[in-house]
């Protein structure tokens, strides 16, 4: 009995609540109207953050066509590029690199992996016209190549030994190539 | 539901609205009305659109609960962040004890809302959906998001410890229930 008094007494109190509620309750087309009023606001025609983002994003499409409007250009240069001298006579790179080293430019799919592949190129030409320069070189210094005791080896029979008798030479002709005997 | 047939539901529910985004709002009215207006537009903008799976109240109520949520983290945030909010926090008057409220003044009332602000959240907002909006059990864990087993202990917790916090003053305050039950005893 007494919890169902309690149950009353917490029924009024919150009744009496909603009737304060009620008064300072309010109305509901404010509410409602001033919800709609925020919802067709117009949005803000001029918004800082995206004209900056628009800017940038034009700079850098105005740069990146400039840029491939140039490449081709460099690129062509780079092909061409005649090969690095030393001055030296026993210089042998005297053919344009396209000769040397087969160049032969590669389809490009994209900017970034085009000028990669063209680095790459003609790093392999740099590499490829040293290799043949030093073996040119090398050659050269074995042709004129002389051993330090050649001269060890020098006697006075040289002639002699050096020279091959012929076939229908004279015997006498032949005896002289025989040392001396003592009689 | 079109909006036209949705707003003349939503004017019947007004009231009812109200009290329940008020009580969200710890009886904070400026934030109650703020509350009820972000739930308007959400559902102008269909960001909270009614399937009819549930009552049109319960759906509602259970919006205006995570929308009071909501904006109740987003104010202690800004809180935090703005460093002049303590000496703005020590110059305003708490919701409850607002001075201007006539009702507020009223011992019997500050008594019984202070008892109610002793409860947990979950309690306080099972004795409020019964009580208040007249809300049945199933109903009242349909907006608390909650199984009704949970709800119906936390309506009997609730209760319970409002009945004590209350009869613990009765002595104080006994006439004054008393002569609200029978106006002529005392």
């Amino acid at each position: 009995m007494e919890l169902i008094g309690d149950e009353k007494r917490i029924r009024a109190l919150f009744s009496e609540v909603r009737l304060a509620d009620e008064q300072m309750m309010p109305s509901f087309v404010g509410v409602w109207n001033r919800a709609q009023s925020k919802t067709t606001r117009p949005h803000r025609v001029f918004n800082l953050s995206f004209v900056a983002a628009t800017a940038l994003l034009v700079c850098a499409l105005v740069s990146l066509a400039w840029w491939t409007s140039r490449w081709p250009r460099s690129q062509e240069r780079i092909a061409t590029v005649p090969p690095i001298t030393n001055g030296g006579p026993q210089n042998v790179g005297q053919l344009p690199v396209k000769a040397v080293v087969g160049f032969t430019p590669v389809p490009r799919p994209h900017n970034s992996e085009r000028s990669r592949a063209l680095k790459l190129a003609a790093r392999r030409q740099a590499v490829l016209i040293a290799a043949n320069k030093k073996a040119a070189r090398d050659a050269k210094a074995i042709e004129s190549w002389q051993s330090p005791t050649a001269k060890l080896l020098d006697s006075s029979s040289d002639g002699l030994l050096k020279s091959l008798p012929q076939l229908n030479q004279t015997v006498e002709e032949l005896k002289s190539f025989l040392p001396s005997q003592p009689k | 539901m079109d909006i036209a047939e949705l707003k003349a539901e939503l004017e019947t529910l007004h009231s009812a609205s109200f009290g329940w985004a008020l009580h969200c709002c710890r009886r904070d009215r400026a934030e109650a009305e703020e509350v009820l207006q972000t739930v308007y537009l959400k559902i102008l903008e269909g960001k909270a659109c009614f399937r009819g799976e549930a009552s049109l109240k319960t759906w509602l109520f259970a919006v205006i609960r995570k929308t009071a949520i909501g904006e109740h983290r987003k104010n202690i945030l800004r809180k935090l962040r703005w460093s002049d909010s303590s000496e703005a926090t020590k110059t305003s008057v708490s919701p409850l004890e607002q001075p201007s409220e006539a009702f507020e003044k009223s011992e019997t009332q500050a008594l019984f809302q202070n008892a109610l602000k002793s409860l947990p959240r979950r309690q306080r907002e099972a004795l409020h959906l019964v009580f208040y909006q007249g809300l049945s059990l199933s109903e009242a864990a349909e907006v608390m998001g909650i199984s009704i087993g949970s709800t119906r202990q936390h309506y009997d917790r609730g209760k319970k410890r409002l009945r004590e916090s209350l009869g613990q003053t009765e002595s104080a305050y006994g006439i004054d229930w008393r002569r609200k039950e029978n106006p002529g005893a005392v």
